[in-house]
């Protein structure tokens, strides 16, 4: 189908940010037949060299925000999406893709999308297991997504898909080359890793 | 809960979580005489529950006390590295550094039992440093002949003197993310859940409840999930093949609960 003239398969840098395995992240990335490389610092040469960049985050928002300062990676993010290069969130990673969230108040997110996060509003807490995703894009639309989380972002005007846990909140969000998917892509069976080779495409 | 309308506020499903018995890294089951059957592969095995629809998959190491830790090491990560559901492991868990070995090697869970009742802080350190989504406690109760129910540990050899209520109580206060609770008095006996039992804990309650022990079919599962379970776990009747796992999904999904749908 494809008649693109760059036909080179994607190259795609997972950023470690000591928060959480990433085995399973890095073996869908893989298994989806693009190169990978795992970064635990931002070098000038990765904006040249990568293509994707995918941020996974497990923990709390204020501990993956905090390793993103410490290891520099705030201002290299800010270049990265001003040259308009894909960058992808995963579960806390795509929270800090926002202003902040009510878990830590006090930290701030990243910031290129607005809003914060805020608790879900279900007595059973964190959320975990499956749930149907409510999108209109085809790669989405009532798929089946595994979700590990306690907080989320309820409204956003970039949201692709949602889901009901209390109350409704982003299940993904996209604009332009900056994804975010609130549930665990990698831990998604079949759906997560087309999803994966989707996206890094 | 898990009753499939429009005007719920959740769409969160219930879960069927077969359990694989683990051994020296093979896939076994106990037999009468204390021997193990090897039953297979555990890669080959837990890709097979995959494909059959599996949302989740539990892997219990009945000998790790014994053996040490590598062979089950070794299986954690070759699992994680072909599956991509996620699963939990348990047995012979000891230390945080022994939760860290198997989150390393690809876990994306924890359960323990005995160590939580002999040292409940390890609940407290692993929520805190792995947060709550990462630690299931499993809770094994039994029947006493007066009727009353007892906790139990040691894999269900050693009765606890601690009232098995508050003991849950006390584990989600120490930050466990799910409840793993068997009922020891229905395990292999095919008479169903104990649903009085689940029922106890219900759709109120602050984490979500693995129901475990006694299915021999379909209708187990969907009483248990009336009763108040979020997901349900069983080893037996997948192991026998006496039922596929999507077998089981399509009667609840026909009996209008939540569930996700793998025959798409």
């Amino acid at each position: 189908m494809s008649l693109s003239v760059n036909s080179r398969e994607s190259k795609v840098a997972v950023i470690d940010l000591n928060s959480g395995n990433l085995l399973s992240l890095e073996t869908a990335i893989k298994t989806a037949g693009y190169s990978l490389a795992t970064v635990q610092k931002p070098h000038v040469g990765l904006l040249t060299e990568y293509d994707v960049l995918v941020m996974p985050g497990q923990g709390r928002f204020a501990y993956v925000m905090q390793q993103i300062d410490a290891t520099g990676w705030r201002e290299f993010l800010q270049e990265w999406v001003r040259n308009g290069k894909r960058l992808v969130g995963i579960c806390v990673g795509m929270q800090v893709l926002f202003e902040g969230s009510d878990e830590d108040p006090d930290t701030n997110g990243l910031g290129f999308f607005k809003g914060r996060c805020q608790k879900l509003s279900h007595p059973k807490a964190p959320m975990v297991g499956w749930a149907k995703l409510d999108s209109y894009k085809l790669t989405m639309k009532d798929q089946y997504a595994y979700f590990v989380n306690s907080y989320a972002i309820s409204e956003c005007a970039f949201g692709t898909a949602k889901v009901n846990y209390g109350s409704s909140f982003s299940a993904a969000v996209q604009r332009g080359n900056l994804y975010g998917f609130q549930f665990h892509p990698e831990k998604s069976g079949q759906f997560g890793r087309e999803l994966i080779k989707h996206v890094c495409q | 809960m898990y009753v499939n309308n429009k005007d719920s506020n959740s769409d969160l499903c219930a879960r069927i979580i077969p359990c694989l018995d683990v051994a020296y890294g093979r896939v076994v089951k106990g037999t009468n005489f204390k021997e193990l059957l090897d039953m297979g592969d555990p890669v080959e095995l837990a890709k097979m529950y995959e494909q059959q629809g599996a949302d989740e998959l539990v892997f219990l190491d009945i000998k790790a006390s014994v053996d040490g830790q590598q062979s089950a090491l070794d299986m954690v990560y070759k699992v994680a590295t072909h599956l991509s559901i996620p699963f939990a492991v348990g047995g012979g868990i000891k230390t945080l550094d022994d939760v860290h070995k198997f989150f390393h090697a690809g876990a994306d869970k924890v359960t323990l039992n005995t160590m939580a009742v002999e040292k409940p802080d390890l609940i407290n350190q692993i929520s805190t440093q792995y947060g709550s989504q990462s630690i299931v406690v499993a809770v094994d109760v039994n029947q006493e002949e007066d009727d009353s129910l007892a906790l139990y540990t040691h894999g269900g050899s050693k009765r606890v003197d601690i009232d098995y209520h508050q003991w849950i109580s006390e584990v989600v206060d120490r930050g466990a993310g799910e409840i793993l609770l068997t009922a020891m008095h229905k395990d292999g006996t095919g008479s169903g859940f104990d649903t009085d039992l689940l029922a106890q804990f219900g759709a109120d309650f602050p984490v979500q409840v693995i129901a475990s022990g006694g299915a021999k079919g379909p209708q187990d599962f969907l009483a248990a999930i009336h009763a108040g379970a979020d997901a349900v776990l069983a080893a037996g009747l997948f192991h026998r093949g006496e039922y596929k796992v999507g077998q089981i999904k399509e009667y609840l999904i026909n009996n209008n609960i939540k569930i996700r749908n793998t025959e798409c």
